[in-house]
């Protein structure tokens, strides 16, 4: 069988994984309404109604950075619960092009459970019915690929869930408030400035906010995709690397 | 120390007898070790808990029109706090049947009853030991020291946690998979506390929650905590909400939970 086809094997075992459950599924899109239409209806109300629009993609950011660690909780169960990681590695698939196809997964995944989210903020930000529309599952996808990478890192390095939890929960909070989802890198101190502007979560938001104007979104997107390759490389030599031992 | 350690001491009364109080008092002590002995999780609670308070609230108070709004969210984020912490015995619960322990508990000479009020008590006494420190900072950002009003409020917190507990409870008997369960959870836990008052007051809500926000525990126990420490007054309906809220989800939980381990047998 080609690479292709072996990547597209492993890709489709983690999009059946997912639909395994399709109910979760159903309660990422339940996060992302609570997210959107309580927590930023909320601020809407209390700063100002354009500052709906402002954080409206962030609440689709988070359900992708939801469903990106997801994968990487998968792969630690297969580790650890299920005992399964020693038959994957003993399948006909090149260990590189295996991590890169769970890498691949974990993408598609998380672009699938946020598919009907980045449909609403498109409507909102009126790019539904426009060529834009791509940029944005672009963004979304280049997103979710930093964070499954590093998801599959920490599910590399945890040894048991509650660490796993953890890391998770401090990325999390770095990603949604050390970033400029709800506010200006300039009403930071000065020294954190640096932290926040060089969030994956800013790159992300910038890179969406822009989409509607006049420019192209393309800047901001060349720029998101440095880190996302980053993140997934150190994601994939996490995985070669703990499947040695 | 080990579950069997502790009842074997307790088992150690030279008359053989345990009164039930000390039965219910055994589990629930089990339960609170437990906490302290999974740090990740008081780890990665007080940071989310720092980071939103120091950072998040911070910022937004200068955003906002509503006034002082750094103490409306810091009072309310201890109470989702307490909520978000409770929550955490359903995991354990869950974790215990997937693993095959809870078999082993159920073996334990401790009546179903005794078992289920204390995991209950065990809950809602490990949350408060986890938020007394939050409780603190925030006491002492605002300048909180009428000793009345801080009982007051520990009180409404306590109750709410021992209602949330017992809701995680029955979720974690009748969610049957792990990742369904997890997530399940974290909705619950988002949708409590941001559909209420805790968090944001209920002018600001949007209109179509501004309709379910005054009905959930959640708002009847911040209602309660800031008329306590700002109005230092005791709201009456708030408090009548919250009973009826634990006594409602602490009777659901028990009965499912009973169901679940042995198909309706009370004991």
């Amino acid at each position: 069988m080609s690479s292709a086809g072996l990547v597209v094997r492993v890709v489709e075992r983690d999009i059946r994984i997912l639909f395994s459950d399709s109910f979760l599924v159903g309660i990422m899109f339940a996060n992302f309404c609570v997210d959107l239409f309580v927590t930023a209806a909320t601020f809407s109300n209390l700063i100002s109604s354009s500052y709906f629009l402002r954080i409206a993609p962030g609440s689709n950011f988070i359900t992708a950075m939801v469903a990106a660690f997801q994968s990487g909780r998968d792969v630690w169960r297969e580790k650890y619960i299920k005992d399964l990681a020693s038959y994957l590695f003993t399948l006909p698939v090149p260990r590189r092009l295996f991590a890169a196809s769970r890498i691949a997964g974990g993408v598609v995944r998380s672009v699938i459970a946020t598919f009907p989210g980045t449909l609403v903020i498109a409507y909102l930000y009126g790019i539904l019915f426009s060529p834009l529309l791509i940029e944005a599952y672009l963004i979304v996808g280049l997103f979710s690929l930093g964070i499954v990478g590093l998801s599959m890192a920490v599910s590399a390095f945890a040894s048991s869930i509650e660490v796993f939890a953890t890391v998770r929960s401090a990325i999390q909070l770095y990603l949604s408030f050390l970033s400029t989802i709800f506010y200006d890198a300039s009403v930071f101190p000065a020294v954190v400035q640096p932290i926040v502007e060089t969030n994956p979560m800013t790159w992300a938001m910038n890179a969406f906010r822009s989409l509607p104007g006049p420019g192209s979104a393309l800047n901001s997107i060349a720029i998101l995709t440095v880190p996302s390759l980053a993140f997934a490389a150190l994601g994939m030599i996490c995985y070669l690397w703990y499947a040695k031992l | 120390m080990s579950s069997s350690t502790i009842l074997a001491k307790t088992s150690s009364d030279p008359t053989g007898q345990v009164s039930t109080s000390g039965l219910v008092w055994e589990m629930a002590r089990r339960d609170i070790l437990t906490l302290f002995r999974t740090p990740w999780i008081i780890i990665s609670r007080s940071m989310a808990f720092v980071i939103q308070l120091f950072v998040f609230a911070y910022f937004i108070s200068g955003m906002v029109v509503y006034p002082n709004f750094f103490q409306y969210y810091a009072v309310g984020s201890v109470v989702a706090m307490v909520a978000s912490i409770s929550f955490i015995i359903g995991y354990d619960i869950f974790e215990e049947a997937e693993e095959g322990l809870l078999d082993y508990l159920l073996t334990l000479p401790v009546s179903r009853r005794q078992f289920i009020i204390g995991r209950a008590l065990g809950g809602a006494i490990r949350s408060m030991i986890y938020i007394i420190p939050m409780f603190v900072i925030v006491a002492v950002l605002e300048h909180f020291a009428n000793p009345l009003s801080i009982l007051a409020a520990v009180l409404d917190l306590f109750l709410l946690a021992f209602g949330v507990t017992g809701l995680s409870i029955t979720m974690a008997v009748t969610v049957r998979s792990a990742n369904r369960f997890d997530v399940t959870l974290a909705l619950l836990d988002l949708a409590v506390t941001r559909i209420s008052v805790a968090l944001y007051p209920l002018t600001y809500l949007p209109n179509y929650v501004r309709l379910i926000a005054p009905y959930s525990p959640v708002t009847f126990a911040s209602i309660s905590v800031h008329d306590a420490l700002i109005g230092t007054s005791l709201n009456a309906t708030s408090l009548a909400g919250l009973l009826a809220f634990v006594a409602i989800f602490l009777v659901l939980g028990a009965t499912i939970y009973f169901r679940r381990l042995e198909g309706g047998v009370y004991g």
